[in-house]
Formats: C-alpha cells, structure tokens, sequence
C-alpha cells in the first residue's frame, strides 16, 4: 500500500513537473497558426523552459537540442517574459515594423540576458512560411556551464506577425546530429489558413 | 594621505549602530588585519573556502576570462596598492559580463567584470570600487553572513554570498552586492574610501561611481534606482551612499589615472560596447555612452554605439538623433564601418532610397566579409529594382 501511495505521489508530482507530448511524425499545427511536417517525432514540452508565447520542442532533451517555434507574435507581444530578476528592465517586445536586423538584435538580447555570450555568424535573405524572410546563423556560450552552442533561425514577418523558428544545440556532436531534419522542418513550415 | 578624523567621526556618529556593534571605530589608525591564514577545511569558514576555491578552478578555465596580461597586471597592481600585505593572496580575473559588479571572495579571488570596466572613467573610480570589495574581505563579511545564514537555517541564501557567479547561477545583473547587509556594505565603503585615499588615489571619486550608476539606472524603465534596482535592495540608499562618500572625502584630491585606464581598457572598449548594446536595456546604454562621449568626444566609436542604441529603441526623435551620431562618428578617426550600414538602414526607413544604396555599398565595401554582407547585398538589389 506504501508503494502504491509513493507511486501516486511520484506520478503527480511529475505530472506538476512538465507536461512532454509527443508530436509528430506527419503534419502538426504549432500554435494554432504554424503547420510543419516532421518525419520522426518530437517531444513538445510545456514545463520550466517554457518561454512565453514560444513552443518548444526537443529530441534529447531541453538543455540538449531545443527547436522553438514562434508562430504569429502580433505588434507588442514579447519574445520572452523577463527574467524574475530583472524584471523592470526593458522588455524583449516585437514590433511589426521591425526590420530584420532589429529582429536579431531582440534574439541576441534574449539568449545574451543571463550573461551568456552570442555571435551572430551569418545573416541571409530566405523564404519562411512562403513569405519573404531571413535565416541567420549564431553562436552562443553559454554563461551557466561554458558549453557553446550553434544555432540557426528563420524569420518571416507576415501579416506585421512574427513566424519564427529557432534551432540551438551544443556544437559538437548535438546540433548536426537534427540539424538536416530542422532545415526539412523550416522548408515546410506555412502559416495555416 | 588619510582622510581626517573629523570627518570619519562625522561619519560614525551618523551610524553610532554600527560603531556600537563593531566596537570603536579607530578611524585614521585602522590597520587591516594580518594576512588571513587557510582555516580548516573543518570548519564552516573552511568549507567556504573550499566552495570558492572549486568555483575559481572553474572561473581559470573559464571563456569568459579576459586572458590580456597588460590588463591583468594592471588589475593586480591597483589591488596591491589597496590591499598592502593582502595583495599576495589576492587573484584578480577580469570576467567579460556586462553589468556593473566586482566581487571579493573570502578565498582571495577577486572578479570584476567588463561591465564595471566600460563604466568607470578613471582609475579611481576603479580603486573605489575594488577597494570596497577589499573591505568586505578584509571584514570577513562573506564568513559573518554565511554564520548568520546558517543560525536562520536557511543555508540556500548563502549562494547569494557571492552573486551569481559559475555554477551558482549566471543571471547577474547586480547580484554581488545583494547579498551583503546595508551595514555590512555602509562598512565596506568606509574601510574602501580609506583604503584608496592611503593608496593615494582621489577619494571623491568614490562618491562619483554611485552618482553615475544611478543616473543610469534612472534613465532606464524602472526609474529610481533606489527604489527598485535590486542593486540597491539591500545598499545603503544611494543617495546617502553619495552624500556620505563625498563627505568623507571632503575636498581631499589624489591621483585619478584617466590617461592610464584609458590605454588600458583601449583594446577592449569595441567589445565591451557591442556586449552593452546586446543587453538591449537602450535607455539605460544611451545615458551611459552620453556619460561617456561627452568626457571623450573625439570617439567614433561611442557615437557609433550610441545612434545604435538609439536607432534600436526608436523613440521620439531617436532616428534624426541616430543619424547624427552617425554622421558624427564617421568625420572622427578611426571612423566604423558599421555606421554606414546603420546610416542605410535609416535613409531606407525615410525612403532615400539612392542614400541607403550609397551607405549600404560603402558599408560591404569597408566590410566585405561582414556576416550580414548577404542580407545587404539583398537590399541594395532591392533598392535598386
């Protein structure tokens, strides 16, 4: 009886945690508004590392691999809430009339604000939910275990709405591991009607 | 020089708490202590020890450490100054996070981090604040708040000891100096005023630094600092802090080493801005560079950075204003190239088009292996079609 009864707590308490469902394989719909075809599945978690109005999906776990889905910001919406820390400070806003350097400059202030160090490597035109848009490329160390990440974004503002799509991984041996499935992911992802 | 007794006993008489608890405050006679010697690992002080001691392991291998020597030795020269004895114990790392902090360890690191460099404006500002820190260590203040931590049982504040540094945690705006009590802080002013007025430094300088920071912050959405910063949280208000810092120091002068920090932060300033304007906190950067400029005009890079931070925020007249420090910052020396992308941006944004066409190839031109030479390029096809 002790057993069942540590069992349930334990179950509960994991249910309170972070709530991880599995997506995909096949089309799934992101935020209502964002469809993408994966060919394996993913894991979309809904606990801790949940920022904002962002979906947040992984394979081998959030600290891993961590591919997040931005799916229609409108005009003022924040990108993140602030950190409880810093919780006066300017917020992370998106703007409909924001240029894509202007969008970049709000992802570099979002993965720099807890003192971890970005670079942004490559910045391009592409197209992004079958609208004109832009890919840029980044590299992050990250401030709380030094671990440097590689990461790669796809941006399109449609409508003066935010479609984004965000892949950060460890450098070595992690962000290649998905990285050709992410850029399938990024191809095939359009505004659903 | 020492700073007179009249004005030390003004002071205790301001804080008769703390002289009561600390016993008599020998004010132009204090001596620090001798050189602390490694307690037992044993004991609660020596598992503090041991806790720092695993955290700078880490920090030596650390990318976030500024590796420049010249700095390094600089750091170390003014530490030795201050701290006399102690200074052969004292490890000084420069640490690349931009916020206003240093830290003091009861283990004998010391970190001060690039965004206190960016912000300082001489050398005795520098030794103000690093004197400060010298006092909390020289007072034992970590092991003394560690022992009250532990009699509340709440051993977890403990990590607050040492702000947010390594492992325990890296969200660090200002989180150093939260952790220690406003006594503990109002005492560690003292002990750093005295400590850079006998090292010969300008002591009213000491009172500049929390001037400066709080204009700062004040510039930014959370307004008054003393109200809201957590900075301040658990610092003497700050304007007590200033006017009691100034009064100590009454008119007494000293070196202030502007031509010497200068050339020793000189390679680093490109970085330390960029890191600035990453933080996206723009109210607060503008207030700082102005700060900045206007003590060192000639600077195209403080122009540059500051139409940045102004050309992002956006606000009122920020874009004519934007434009100017543009403008500005490529008829001075050393004139970036990046200025005439973001004069590009700005033509575009106002419909020059033929300008945003000329700034943005004048940019790939100075620049062309720029990471967003792509992007560019693509808007000089756009403009053109």
């Amino acid at each position: 009886m002790k057993k069942l009864a540590l069992s349930l707590v334990v179950v509960a308490l994991l249910a309170g945690c972070a709530g991880v469902v599995k997506v995909g394989p096949g089309e799934t719909v992101v935020g209502n508004k964002l469809a993408v075809t994966i060919d394996t599945a993913w894991n979309q978690f809904n606990g801790a590392g949940q920022q904002g109005p962002s979906t947040l999906w992984t394979v081998d776990g959030i600290t891993v691999d961590n591919l997040r889905f931005y799916a229609g910001l409108k005009d003022g919406d924040l990108l993140a809430p602030n950190a409880p820390q810093a919780k006066d400070a300017r917020p992370l806003a998106f703007k409909a009339a924001m240029r894509p350097d202007e969008i970049v400059a709000l992802y570099q202030g979002l993965y720099s604000r807890d003192g971890s160090s970005f670079t942004l490597d490559k910045m391009e035109p592409t197209e992004f939910v079958g609208s004109k848009g832009f890919r840029f490329q980044y590299t992050v160390v990250r401030k709380v275990d030094e671990v440097k990440l590689s990461g790669v974004a796809w941006v399109a503002v449609r409508d003066g709405q935010l479609y984004a799509m965000t892949y950060t991984a460890p450098r070595l041996g992690f962000f290649t591991r998905h990285s050709v499935q992410v850029e399938q992911i990024a191809k095939s992802a359009r505004v659903k009607a | 020089m020492s700073l007179t007794r009249r004005r030390w006993l003004a002071y205790g008489c301001a804080h008769c708490a703390t002289l009561a608890a600390g016993g008599a405050w020998a004010v132009d006679d204090w001596q620090p202590p001798p050189r602390f010697l490694r307690p037992d690992l044993a004991s609660d002080e020596g598992g503090l020890w041991a806790m720092v001691d695993r955290e700078e392991t880490k920090l030596r291998r650390s990318s976030f450490v500024m590796r420049d020597p010249a700095l390094n030795d600089y750091l170390k020269a003014i530490t030795c100054k201050l701290g006399g004895d102690h200074c052969a114990d004292a490890r000084v790392y420069a640490v690349r996070t931009p916020w206003f902090n240093a830290s003091m360890f009861p283990n004998g690191m010391m970190q001060v981090w690039s965004g206190l460099l960016l912000r300082v404006e001489n050398e005795a500002q520098l030794a103000a604040v690093m004197g400060h820190e010298i006092g909390h260590y020289l007072k034992r203040h970590s092991v003394e708040r560690l022992r009250d931590a532990k009699q509340r049982s709440a051993f977890a504040s403990v990590i607050g000891v040492f702000g947010l540094v390594g492992a325990l945690g890296a969200l660090g705006a200002v989180a150093g100096g939260a952790a220690f009590s406003r006594e503990h802080e109002r005492e560690a002013d003292r002990i750093g005023l005295l400590l850079m007025a006998r090292a010969g430094y300008d002591p009213r300088e000491a009172s500049r630094v929390w001037a400066n920071l709080r204009a700062e912050l004040a510039a930014g959405p959370a307004g008054d600092p003393s109200k809201k910063s957590a900075l301040f949280a658990s610092h003497p208000p700050s304007d007590e802090r200033q006017a009691t810092l100034a009064e100590l120091a009454g008119e007494q002068t000293g070196f202030l080493g502007e031509a010497e920090y200068r050339e020793r932060i000189e390679p680093f300033m490109w970085g330390l801005l960029d890191d600035e304007l990453k933080r996206t906190q723009y109210d607060e950067s503008i207030a700082l560079i102005t700060r900045l400029a206007d003590k060192q005009p000639q600077r195209a890079d403080l122009r540059y950075f500051r139409g940045e931070a102004r050309r992002l925020r956006a606000k009122d007249e920020d874009l004519s204003l934007a434009l100017a420090d543009f403008d500005e910052a490529l008829k001075l020396a050393k004139p970036p190239a990046q200025a005439y992308r973001s004069v590009g941006y700005i033509a575009r944004q106002q419909g020059r088009k033929d300008d945003a066409r000329s700034a943005f190839t004048r940019y790939l031109d100075a620049a062309p292996d720029a990471p967003d030479a792509g992007m560019i390029r693509n808007e000089i096809s756009e403009l053109q079609s």
